[in-house]
């Protein structure tokens, strides 16, 4: 078929021109037009799945869209002096990149919360609230209370206390006081005139939000130097970390551009070697040509299909789409070193590049397959890359790499005049050592581990850690923890359900390590039946403890009615707290972090501390109770890599199963079937042993470029087997051997990558394909020899 | 801050005793006077006094009596104890400080830092011995309320302060060598009244001056 068409298309190359130039026209004028999805997002499960929410959830937390600044006095400083300093490099941060700084929370002291909250008590107090302010009514324990409170009026400080003391001789205001640090946010936090500083004084924050977008790398660039210009006017014994994801986005974007320099460098110093060595020829740069109108060809054909295309998609599209050069070379050098006229060789040829390009396909649509949606584009994008690539192997490519005869024509028995006809014990020797290569690779590869740790993915310069670290250490982890989300149909049954939730706290004894709304603002119903406990508390006690009171009171010469105010308040409690009254207290900015509102819904959030096995023992208790659900980072990493790893295990079986139906279409041979699959076989075990033996894990990056590697060394064993059986000689060892080692310029280059993406790419392809092609080239042969 | 405020009011009552000990022999005006004050603060290393206080509080069925000493040395160190009806007070040893009460036998640490109402007192105590003129008149209406003997009258300018108190009334000695009687007179008619004896400047002070008392 491919003969005919040869033929019949010989005199029409203009034509064939013509409609290469209008597809690429047309992919350019597509490229202009494609939205591309920045977002990590893509390379997540979608649909319903567990991973995807808890990702959508984790992106709520309190800090993680916003920017952390950390100032640290890096000798002993005057707190006046580092609180100076935060408020100067406040000012100075330019309002367009830094919006709403907040150095703290203001002269909180002057909310009315702090005189207002003790009247609060009898909605605030729980039962061992109530339980601890029994063992305070005790005669001994009224009368140091006043005792206390004579010593304190005397002082000078007595002015100021005088209306608390009158209102609260008891210090029972102390109880609701300490519900505020059940919703403190920064664990190392102290409140220093308005301002954050850490307990040791040597540390103060800046929280800010931006306008600039995580994934805007230029953006970031803008957002930085600002934050450098205006750190530079701290002064000396200060410094400041800028901690958000920006400076990570632009860490990645430059090490990913100064790794491209290096590694286009490197590659293309070693494909301008092999064309030397190997090609020769300026018709050659065709076959170089082919993966780029193949990649323009999927680009098309995915962007009509999807519409919107992930840009991690296209970057890896774009790399495993090198794979189909593989398929220029082997009609390249069919046809210029092969014996036969061009028709009939294309035909032999057109054979195993039909079949390697098929069994490519299968592989890549196994990731159609694949939970991430990612995967699935890269899919659709691969698949019409690679069958692009066949047909502009086997239609266009034929005619623009010269005309005639062949060239360099080899022997026609090229293949029996192999090395191990002139050397017959080397193939031995080289069976030993493939044998003890495959048993290493075997015996290192169960110790390969998934990771679906996001930030692996990233790469992360020592100072941003460093700095991550710092934070960390003196603030506590502000950026880390677990979070349950609390949600109801309206306010009041998202309040209970968080109120449920605190309870549950409550009896694992983790309420002191957690962060939530719930002890100072409960549900309508909870406040209820805590003023009903406190009222039924008071008559139980009452007529003692005011019997007392005025015993003690009458012998440190308070007047008969000093108390008056206290003993009212028990008989008249106060409206119930409401959102009103929260915003009225100063604590707007809180409820925006913990109470959020979507819709009619309404959702509050706990935060908790991210420990594998707290979140293990919490997690079927807390996910029982109506509308909850817990989020943990760890727990993400974990349910990612088993998501990642389920998914490669299918895509490994299903490609599996169909490459090999493929050959045994093919070949119809068991032994040849075996054959084909060594290099693709042996290629997979020395990766993974290799990575197991380094103690590296796989990610996501891995997983989709060992595709690559099945891609070729599955055509690598098809190739070889079909060039031991066919009459023709297509020049295979040396076209599989070119095309491994471009792969190896080309991908494996990226091995000197710093950024850990590409350099997962490279290593995989690195040692896979190094394994592949000699097997391909060494191992098929010698078995192939002795079949003989 | 409104109580704060108050505090430095009550603060302020106390501390005026530190700018006492100038002889004046003739009327002057209040810049004169803050003149010699500040000439004074500059050389006085330390300071110790008796003094009578005197509560009339709504809450307190009668007059409350009591009697107490007060130490001050520069940089930072200051000492103010009752001594009846309840021995209490607190120690200040720069940014740490100690306080008790006998009668509940309590002894506690502070630091001005992580204590608010300490914080305002530790800086009164030091804006007042270095007669921070600019604070003073920033913070405070001043009048001379009598010349023969010498009676400043303050009023608060800060609206929150004024909350609570109406205003202070500073009387100096015949001899006009220290303050002899403080008047904090408060919104709603409670008032302290502050006699201040036996003073002493940069005498040396014992350690233990700055040491909270053995219960």
């Amino acid at each position: 078929m491919f003969a005919n068409l040869y033929i019949r298309l010989q005199k029409r190359r203009g034509w064939l021109v013509l409609i290469l130039l209008l597809l690429v026209l047309a992919s350019l004028w597509n490229l202009s037009q494609l939205k591309v999805e920045e977002s990590i997002a893509s390379m997540l499960p979608d649909g319903k799945s567990r991973v995807a929410s808890d990702f959508q959830l984790l992106q709520q937390a309190p800090f993680a869209r916003k920017l952390v600044i950390h100032l640290r006095a890096t000798e002993p400083i005057e707190t006046t002096e580092l609180l100076a300093a935060t408020d100067r490099l406040r000012d100075a941060l330019p309002a367009a990149l830094f919006t709403h700084p907040l150095s703290g929370p203001g002269e909180i002291r002057t909310s009315p919360m702090f005189k207002e909250l003790g009247t609060y008590l009898p909605f605030l107090a729980d039962s061992d609230d109530l339980f601890q302010i029994a063992e305070q009514l005790t005669e001994e324990r009224i009368d140091q209370s006043l005792a206390t409170d004579l010593a304190q009026l005397m002082q000078p400080q007595g002015v100021v206390l005088k209306d608390k003391i009158r209102r609260d001789p008891l210090g029972l205001e102390r109880f609701a006081q300490q519900k505020l640090r059940y919703i403190n946010p920064l664990p190392g936090v102290r409140l220093v005139q308005g301002h954050f500083l850490s307990r040791d004084g040597q540390s103060s924050l800046i929280l800010a939000d931006t306008p600039v977008l995580i994934t805007d790398s230029a953006g970031a660039r803008e957002l930085i130097d600002a934050f450098a210009l205006a750190r530079d006017q701290l002064p000396e014994g200060i410094s400041a970390d800028l901690i958000s994801g920006h400076p990570y986005t632009l860490a990645n974007a430059e090490v990913i551009q100064a790794d491209i320099r290096l590694v286009l460098s490197v590659s293309g110093i070693g494909i301008l070697l092999l064309f030397a060595l190997f090609l020769r020829r300026v018709r050659a740069l065709a076959v170089y040509l082919l993966p780029l109108f193949s990649i323009a060809i999927a680009l098309l054909v995915s962007s009509l299909w999807f519409g919107q295309l992930s840009g991690i998609t296209l970057g890896f599209g774009a790399v495993l789409l090198g794979i189909t050069i593989d398929f220029g070379l082997h009609v390249y050098f069919a046809l210029l070193h092969g014996n036969g006229s061009r028709a009939e060789l294309l035909q032999t040829v057109s054979k195993p590049v039909l079949f390697g390009g098929l069994t490519t396909l299968a592989a890549f649509s196994m990731l159609l397959l694949s939970a991430l949606p990612g995967q699935r584009e890269l899919a659709v994008f691969a698949m019409s890359g690679v069958i692009a690539a066949v047909l502009l192997a086997l239609l266009i490519l034929p005619h623009f790499i010269g005309k005639g005869s062949p060239v360099n024509a080899l022997p026609t028995q090229g293949f029996k005049r192999h090395i191990y006809d002139v050397v017959p014990n080397l193939r031995w020797l080289v069976l030993f050592l493939w044998l003890i290569v495959v048993l290493l690779g075997a015996s290192q590869a169960p110790k390969l581990k998934i990771n679906g740790e996001l930030r692996q993915l990233s790469y992360i310069p020592v100072e941003l850690r460093q700095a991550e670290e710092r934070l960390s250490e003196v603030w506590g982890n502000m950026r880390g923890r677990a979070l349950v989300f609390t949600g109801g149909t309206d306010l009041q049954n998202a309040l209970q359900r968080n109120d449920q939730v605190w309870a549950l706290l409550g009896q694992h004894n983790i309420q002191d390590e957690a962060v939530s709304l719930s002890p100072l603002f409960s549900s309508k119903q909870t406040q209820q039946q805590r003023s009903e406990a406190w009222v039924s508390f008071w008559q139980q006690h009452r007529a003692t403890t005011q019997s007392l009171i005025l015993q003690s009171a009458r012998k440190y010469g308070f007047s008969k009615d000093a108390f008056a105010e206290f003993f009212k308040a028990l008989d008249q409690p106060p409206e119930q707290i409401d959102i009103e009254r929260l915003e009225r207290w100063g604590l707007t900015g809180l409820l925006d972090n913990f109470l959020l509102k979507e819709g009619a819904d309404y959702q509050l959030l706990t935060l908790l501390p991210d420990r594998p096995e707290l979140i293990s023992q919490l997690e079927g208790e807390l996910t029982e109770l109506p509308g909850v659900t817990l989020v943990s980072q760890s727990r993400f990493g974990r349910q990612l890599s088993q998501e990642i790893s389920s998914d490669f295990n299918r895509f490994i079986l299903y490609a599996g199963g169909a490459v090999l139906a493929l050959l045994l279409l093919l070949f119809r041979r068991v032994s040849d079937v075996l054959l084909a699959l060594l290099p693709v076989l042996t290629g997979l075990l020395v990766m993974f042993g290799g990575m197991g033996w380094l103690g590296l894990e796989m990610n996501l990056f891995n997983v989709v470029a060992s595709i690559l590697v099945i891609g070729l060394g599955v055509d690598y064993g098809i190739f070889m087997v079909c060039h031991g059986e066919q009459a023709q000689n297509l020049a295979s060892s040396r076209a599989v051997i070119v095309s491994g080692l471009t792969t190896l310029v080309g991908f494996g280059a990226l091995v000197l990558a710093r950024h850990p993406a590409m350099y997962s790419i490279g290593l995989t392809v690195l040692l896979g394909i190094s394994a592949a092609v000699p097997t391909a080239v060494l191992v098929i042969p010698a078995f192939r020899v002795k079949r003989s | 801050m409104r109580k704060l405020n108050v505090l430095r009011a009550a603060v302020l009552s106390s501390l005026l005793l530190m700018i006492s000990s100038v002889a004046w022999s003739e009327p002057l005006t209040l810049q004169q006077l803050f003149s010699e004050m500040q000439t004074i603060a500059t050389e006085t290393k330390t300071l110790s006094s008796g003094f009578v206080q005197e509560k009339n509080l709504a809450i307190f069925s009668e007059k409350l009596i009591s009697h107490g000493i007060f130490s001050y040395q520069a940089p930072d160190r200051l000492r103010w104890e009752l001594l009846t009806p309840v021995a209490s007070g607190f120690v200040l040893r720069g940014g740490e400080g100690e306080s008790w009460n006998s009668l509940s036998e309590e002894r506690n640490s502070f630091s001005v830092e992580n204590d608010p109402i300490m914080g305002v007192i530790a800086q009164q105590l030091l804006a007042w011995a270095r007669v921070d003129l600019d604070w003073l008149q920033n913070r405070y209406q001043m009048e001379l309320a009598s010349s023969q003997p010498i009676v400043l009258r303050l009023t608060p300018r800060d609206e929150g302060e004024a909350g609570f108190i109406d205003y202070l009334q500073v009387r100096f000695s015949a001899d006009r060598r220290y303050i002899a009687e403080v008047l904090m007179a408060e919104q709603g008619g409670d008032s302290t009244l502050l006699r201040f004896t036996n003073v002493h400047l940069n005498r040396e002070l014992p350690r233990e001056a700055f040491q909270p008392p053995e219960f």
